[in-house]
């Protein structure tokens, strides 16, 4: 087994240090001078090694620190229970419901298809070594930080160290659990298709974790060690069950699909992705259209994609509505919430650049448009002459700018009217800027996902997404309105700014679209 | 003709302008000239078929026409390309998305035959046809070649010596043509299986 192990540990390692060479040569300029013969490279190799150590390493505990930091530990000042029980609480619940959500064994990763689906390595000694050593990392990555969190709040030191174990426990009860249903049943699922059996339990869970202590109660380090005896004697008789279940194979011939395997990655644009893609097409064929070439081509297109352009935008309009009527109450019923409002109002401009970022559709609505439809049309080369890419860019252009117009529209208005109805501004202007400044950052966003994906064409043939330049931009995109986040500014300075920049910064990129995208709209190879 | 891997596809990629080329340069001989190929003067049918899944086979048509309304001579209605293409009447209007991959491939063989390209590039074409298709369009590659240069690729030695009017050989990269003059089709195969071979 240990054998298995180390082989699977270094095919692991070599398409991980295969990756990082590969995501080097995408970058732009670095690209060129780079040569295919790298992968043989043996500096670089060794290099890209230990990067991809490194990185297993960090693995063992960001993850960890992150769960208790944001799910526990920044909880605590909710409620007004002792927090050291708080903790244990939380933490207990918490185990249960991640139990049975992340079995590691039942995820399917690319690792397990490509060692037991594509290598015919042995399901047993592969399922079983990985597991084992994703468990030591569990303890390895957890102790430390029960330790740590677990001594700032004045937990006894045998819970922080009984913590580790507790979840090690739980995991492989609920590992034994599954393996028992597969047994009965012989049908595996996948982790991430969890069953609304499971979703309920889940459910119930948090809602035991993060409902109790609200209403005063909790769990403390008796009980605790109480449900820990337990789990651990299930534990140990779990662990021996689980080591000498036979069939992994069988079970992990049923999880590890290609459609599994493929929808965890949704962010890299997969099949999974094109499947979803497809579904949102509308069968409807009855919505036709009486326009010529290629606005009927996107009339069409539009028509057949309700479900992700305009009904999502309704939505998001519904609820952007139902905020502001709430907020217009709130103001004529509180007079402090009134001044409040005013005073973030006058400075918080800049928030918004963040919250239009987050309601824009444009991202995913180029994806739909290569998924859908260019991804087979670039395949014509008539469909790449400057007329007809040009002529279809700005149809989308259109279609983009008015989508997102519309919840643009409801919160710059709002805006404006909840300023007015909270006191008003000194300088009447302000309501214009604050209006026109919302619709201009919603016509940035439009146009500058679509302009970078006419630029950057990101996808290949097969839909996998092949651009760092792409993602670099996307990255920079969100880092960037988050940053704004920070800021505070008055209305009439940055409102100002933001219409200058969109303003520039559309006729910039529209430019470069225009001489541009016929050359570099096309498949990627 | 040529082996797997030897760079077909790269070879119409090249021609197709989807990926550059590193050297040489290829045209177009047109009333005796030489000139740069259009993007209107090619049409590639990939062997994986390639339709907008969200439109119906009538719908695609229509676009296709109407963006190369100025290049296609004599038009006929939708309806005859159907029929030309013997695409049964229950399937016109539906959504290409639940085509099978055969009527896929019909659809892409259709519009480009409609856009009257000078050169159609044409990757392993009638691999995925079943037997009776496959004899149709097979006729109907003869019937095209009469106006058109037909560039295709194959690993059916059968159907290179019936259709084709020159045989290439594409190994590692390099185009060698076989001499067809005064040959049987038995020593054709043997020359042309010698060349592949000599090659390794």
């Amino acid at each position: 087994m240990l054998k298995t192990f180390i082989t699977s540990f270094k095919l692991q390692n070599t398409y991980r240090t295969n990756s990082i060479i590969y995501s080097i040569k995408q970058l732009p300029l670095i690209k060129r001078i780079l040569p295919n013969s790298l992968y043989k490279n043996r500096g670089l190799k060794i290099f890209a090694s230990i990067i991809s150590i490194l990185w297993e390493i960090i693995n063992i505990f960001i993850g960890k620190i992150l769960y208790i930091l944001l799910m526990i530990f920044m909880a605590l000042s909710w409620y007004k229970t002792n927090h050291a029980d708080t903790f244990i609480h939380l933490f207990t619940f918490l185990t249960f419901a991640g139990g049975v959500l992340n079995t590691y064994m039942l995820n399917p990763t690319k690792d397990k298809y490509y060692a037991i689906i594509l290598m015919n390595i042995n399901a047993r000694e592969y399922g079983l070594s990985n597991y084992y050593y994703q468990l030591i990392k569990l303890v390895v990555g957890f102790l430390p930080f029960t330790i740590f969190f677990g001594w700032t709040l004045g937990i006894p030191l045998w819970v922080q160290i009984l913590l580790p174990f507790f979840i090690l426990a739980v995991k492989l009860i609920a590992m034994n659990y599954m393996i028992y249903k597969f047994k009965k049943t012989n049908k595996a699922t996948s982790e991430n298709l969890p069953t609304k059996f499971v979703w309920g339990f889940v459910g119930i869970c948090l809602l035991l974790a993060y409902g109790l202590p609200f209403l005063g109660i909790t769990i403390n380090s008796t009980i605790f060690l109480c449900i820990s005896i337990i789990a651990i004697l299930l534990g140990i008789y779990s662990f021996a069950k689980i080591h000498n279940f036979k069939d992994y194979r069988k079970m992990y011939k049923q999880i590890l699909t290609e459609s599994n395997v493929y929808m965890q990655e949704k962010a890299n644009g997969t099949q999974a992705m094109k499947d979803n893609s497809l579904k949102q097409i509308e069968l409807d064929t009855k919505y036709t259209s009486k326009k010529t070439g290629f606005a009927y081509f996107h009339d069409l297109f539009v028509k057949r994609h309700k479900k992700i352009l305009t009904e999502a935008v309704k939505k998001q309009s519904v609820v952007i509505l139902v905020i502001i009527i709430a907020m217009i109450i709130g103001i004529t019923m509180n007079e402090n919430f009134k001044t409040k409002t005013n005073e973030i109002l006058l400075v918080y401009l800049p928030y918004f650049v963040f919250i239009m970022y987050l309601i824009n559709r444009s991202s995913s609505v180029t994806q739909a448009m290569f998924m859908n439809c260019d991804h087979s049309m670039l395949t014509y080369r008539i469909y790449r002459t400057p007329k007809v890419i040009l002529g279809i860019f700005k149809e989308r252009l259109k279609t983009l700018i008015t989508i997102n117009l519309l919840p643009a529209v409801l919160i710059g208005s709002g805006l404006a009217l909840l300023l007015y109805l909270s006191g008003g501004t000194d300088n009447p202007l302000n309501y214009a800027i604050l209006f026109i400044s919302i619709i201009a950052m919603s016509i940035f966003f439009s146009v500058h996902y679509l302009v970078m994906y006419y630029l950057l064409q990101p996808y290949n043939v097969s839909t996998e997404m092949k651009s760092s330049t792409y993602k670099g931009v996307q990255g920079l995109t969100y880092i960037v309105s988050w940053y704004m986040i920070q800021i505070k500014m008055p209305i009439f300075g940055f409102g100002i700014a933001t219409i200058v920049f969109c303003i520039a910064y559309c006729l910039i990129s529209l430019f470069l679209a225009y001489k541009y995208a016929p050359k570099t709209f096309k498949l990627r190879i | 003709m040529e082996e797997i891997g030897a760079g077909k596809t790269t070879f119409f990629n090249c021609l197709n302008e989807d990926v550059e080329i590193d050297s040489g340069k290829f045209f177009i001989e047109d009333n005796g000239k030489q000139r740069k190929m259009e993007a209107e003067d090619i049409g590639y049918v990939l062997s994986t078929p390639n339709v907008p899944e969200f439109l119906t086979a009538r719908e695609f048509l229509k676009f296709f026409i109407d963006i190369n309304k100025k290049r296609i001579k004599n038009e006929k209605t939708i309806d005859e390309y159907f029929d030309f293409m013997k695409i049964e009447k229950e399937d016109r209007d539906r959504l290409l998305k639940d085509f099978s991959h055969g009527m896929k491939n019909k659809m892409q063989m259709l519009v480009n035959i409609i856009a009257n390209p000078n050169v159609l590039l044409l990757d392993e074409p009638l691999t995925s046809f079943d037997v009776v298709v496959a004899e149709e369009m097979k006729q109907m590659l003869k019937e095209i070649k009469k106006d058109h240069i037909i560039i295709f690729s194959t690993h059916i030695m059968e159907l290179a010596l019936d259709l084709c009017d020159e045989i290439v050989i594409l190994n590692r990269g390099i185009l060698e043509e076989i001499d067809k003059n005064n040959l049987d089709n038995e020593h054709l195969k043997n020359k042309i299986i010698d060349a592949l071979k000599e090659e390794i």
